[in-house]
């Protein structure tokens, strides 16, 4: 196997390598600013340099020249070289600025060319704490600055787009935002223009950087050049905390960090997941802190009088057991939801089967041509094929407009769909019936049903989803409801406020965190006034039932979606059936 | 707005110009000049015209255009001034020179005098250094070794629209040679 020789450490590698990537690999540490990993590379911020040899070898004597010491004579390239760009070959020799002090200097210098005109704005930048300048410049940087003079000044604050701020003077122009529109995304809307000390990243005179994926970018920024114009100084980087979970707008499924302060939802970044998603995710992914911190149902709430009040979890247990108990078993219409997760409605069928009615349907929301070819599918609701695979009956707009009309049904329970928003059925078609809607926001259904219960959304769960390729992911809550604590339940991550925050600080409080609880909590609650044997302690419990007693499931645990990035469940099944 | 178009004739040229590369991109240059002849300027929507016609991006184009100060973004007067202003001018007073015009035209480096004749442009290195301090007419005659007298002597000229002759320099070889140790 090849060999190199990294800070005179032997390593092996296989196939074609560039140095850097090795390095980062092998978890060693070198600074850079412009390699990104997915994109192509211009090796131009001259930061990761090394020097880099290779053995002299002799054709004549057909081996490797030796010294008196008996050591290979290295040839070493006569300048630093950019290890981004160097490829890996056998017997190389690479001194980082761990052993060389040439590269010590060499990045020194490089980072004082680029800080001569880059503001000293930290305290005010959303980077600041995450900011790959900043950190190295502490790390590798020089002590001061020897500029004396005016720095080059250039535009600040340009709306680039609907979602992207531009600080031209933040800039370092190492192009990661242009490669990703050239490459990535492919909407080729930014350029770097002007030349010299002015140059900086922007889209032609008159057009908007509107792209789907624009917000990627910022991500990527390695500087605050580009900030989240939605994000932007709201809150900084060292106060929330971040928790691994999942997209839950399109049938993708991106994976993706939560990042909350005080149990709000901040801001929502991609996770990398080489299946799904690599570094990236489309811009409406992030907008579905909304969701999170927006619009909740909190206490459920019951029709009185044609008034809707809030009321106790008791009243409303109560008062759907005893719609329940007042009526058959086949009048109940069970209508599952592409929108939860697949332990909500694999408990929603089980509870219902149990007490008689075996059928649960749902209706995908699947807009055909409204997708693309990355990271935006047709299907907008995230666990279209977890119902599937469930055996939950899939029915199309129409027909699920008519069981919900039929006279058959005389009680109506809906687990999170939208029934009214989405044009299934009118607001009066629904009010017509008794409803029950175990929902996360207030919406059209809500506004109708009898009894609202509030459930809890993706960043207040574990659950699990299943994307448009068959592959399950799961989530972690991120946010605390009244009835979850993070001090107490050890897979919830805590920042620092969360650490240190006492309820006396005031930037702690408890306002925003809602009354509610998953689907499958109340299913068991409900059981429990039914008297039903029906019974789960954890979300967890529901999973190993599911994995248990449904073949596209088997062999899946929540320890193997969280170390394998998800579980492809379609192509598990292809495997199988190759076996037979 | 004026809608900017090229002629058939045009076309059939640019696309000899896209055959001679293996993908349009280095025909960028090329095109922005034929634009910049015809038009006198290649503003934005000229920019967006050449990025049709070669069927690229106009961020790309505008990425080019902004790069060369060649290039007009907007509107300029009859004759451009470009008065170097990198280093070897600037050791040679070429700040001076860029100052003195300025006076003389009553403008900024950058603006347009009011009866459209002249623009001042202050420009990176045009590869003169020899014949420093210098300027280029119009992205055309080098006018070199300036000196007050010799500016009022081009803008005369230039304001009967007669253009500096071409000026010969002394060849190196023919300098004494330096001493020898």
């Amino acid at each position: 196997m090849a060999e190199i020789f990294i800070d005179n450490k032997r390593f092996e590698f296989e196939g074609p390598t560039k140095v850097l990537q090795f390095i980062l690999d092998n978890g060693l540490e070198l600074p850079f600013f412009c390699y990104h990993p997915s994109l192509s590379i211009p090796a131009n911020c001259r930061k990761c340099f090394v020097e880099a040899g290779q053995p002299v070898f002799n054709r004549e004597t057909n081996s490797f020249e030796l010294d008196e010491n008996g050591e290979r004579v290295i040839r070493f390239f006569p300048k630093l070289m950019t290890a981004c760009s160097l490829d890996a070959t056998d017997g190389m020799v690479i001194k980082t600025h761990v052993t060389s002090e040439l590269v010590r200097r060499g990045q020194k210098d490089t980072l004082e060319l680029i800080l001569i005109n880059h503001p000293l704005d930290c305290p005010i930048c959303d980077q600041a704490g995450e900011c790959p300048l900043q950190i190295q410049t502490y790390k590798y940087g020089p002590e001061g600055s020897r500029f004396e003079h005016k720095k080059v000044h250039k535009p600040k604050r340009i709306q680039l787009g609907p979602r992207v701020v531009l600080d031209a003077e933040r800039c370092i122009n190492c192009t990661r935002c242009v490669r990703f529109t050239d490459e990535i995304s492919k909407s080729k809307q930014l350029t770097i223009v002007q030349r010299g000390d002015n140059n900086y990243p922007v889209t032609a005179p008159g057009l908007e950087f509107d792209d789907p994926y624009s917000v990627n970018t910022v991500d990527i920024c390695p500087v605050g050049a580009l900030t989240s114009s939605d994000f932007r100084f709201k809150a900084r980087v060292w106060e929330m905390s971040q928790t691994p979970s999942i997209d839950i707008t399109n049938g993708k499924g991106c994976s993706i960090d939560i990042w909350t302060r005080d149990n709000l939802v901040m801001r929502i970044t991609p996770r990398y997941n080489p299946h799904i998603n690599d570094y990236w995710m489309p811009d409406a992914g992030r907008e579905a802190y909304k969701i999170y911190n927006e619009n909740r149902i909190s206490r459920p709430e019951v029709n009185v009088d044609n008034q809707k009040i809030k009321s106790s979890w008791n009243n409303a247990l109560l008062t759907t057991s005893e719609k329940i108990q007042s009526i058959q078993p086949n009048e109940i219409l069970v209508v599952g939801s592409a929108y939860a997760s697949v332990e909500d409605n694999f408990a929603l069928a089980k509870f219902f089967g149990q007490l008689g009615q075996e059928k649960a349907v749902f209706a995908p929301n699947i807009i055909e041509g409204s997708g693309d070819d990355f990271l935006i599918s047709d299907d907008l609701a995230p666990n279209t094929s977890g119902c599937e695979f469930l055996g939950i009956d899939q029915l199309d707009k129409e027909k699920l407009a008519a069981e919900i009309t039929s006279d058959q049904y005389k009680l109506i329970v809906i687990l999170h769909e939208d029934v009214v928003g989405r044009q299934i059925v009118t607001a009066d078609q629904l009010a017509s019936k008794f409803s029950i809607y175990l929902g996360t926001n207030k919406n059209q259904t809500s506004a109708v049903s009898n009894v609202v219960i509030p459930v809890t959304t993706a960043a207040e769960h574990f659950v699990s989803y299943v994307n448009v390729q068959g592959r399950i992911q799961r989530t972690i809550p991120a946010k605390e409801t009244l009835y979850t604590n993070r001090r107490l339940d050890l897979e919830m991550s805590m920042g620092r406020l969360d650490h240190f925050g006492t309820q006396f600080d005031n930037w702690v409080t408890d306002k925003n965190k809602i009354d509610c609880i998953p689907a499958w909590e109340f299913l068991v609650r409900l059981a429990h006034e039914l008297n039903i044997d029906f019974k789960f302690n954890s979300a967890r419990e529901v999973f190993q039932e599911i994995v248990a007693g449904t073949d596209h499931f088997s062999d899946v645990s929540y320890e193997r979606i969280d170390s394998e990035l998800g579980v492809d469940l379609a192509n598990k099944q292809k495997e199988e059936l190759n076996l037979a | 707005m004026q809608n900017y178009e090229f002629t058939k004739e045009e076309l059939a040229k640019i696309d000899k110009i896209i055959a001679k590369y293996p993908n349009p991109q280095p025909a960028v240059m090329p095109v922005l000049w034929m634009a910049q002849e015809k038009f006198g300027h290649v503003e934005p929507e000229v920019q967006q015209l050449v990025a049709k016609t070669l069927d690229l991006t106009p961020a790309h184009v505008y990425g080019v255009a902004s790069f060369y100060t060649q290039y007009y973004k907007e509107k300029k007067g009859k004759y451009v001034l470009d008065v170097c202003t990198s280093f070897s001018c600037q050791a040679c007073g070429a700040y001076d020179t860029l100052h003195e015009l300025e006076e003389k035209l009553g403008i900024k480096a950058g603006e347009t005098t009011e009866d459209g004749m002249f623009s001042i442009q202050s420009v990176e290195c045009l590869g003169a250094c020899g014949y420093a301090p210098m300027m280029q007419i119009t992205n055309d005659v080098y006018v070199n070794h300036l000196t007050s007298e010799k500016l009022d002597k081009v803008i005369e000229g230039l304001k009967q629209d007669k253009l500096p002759e071409f000026e010969p320099i002394p060849l190196v070889q023919n300098r004494e040679p330096a001493e020898e140790k």
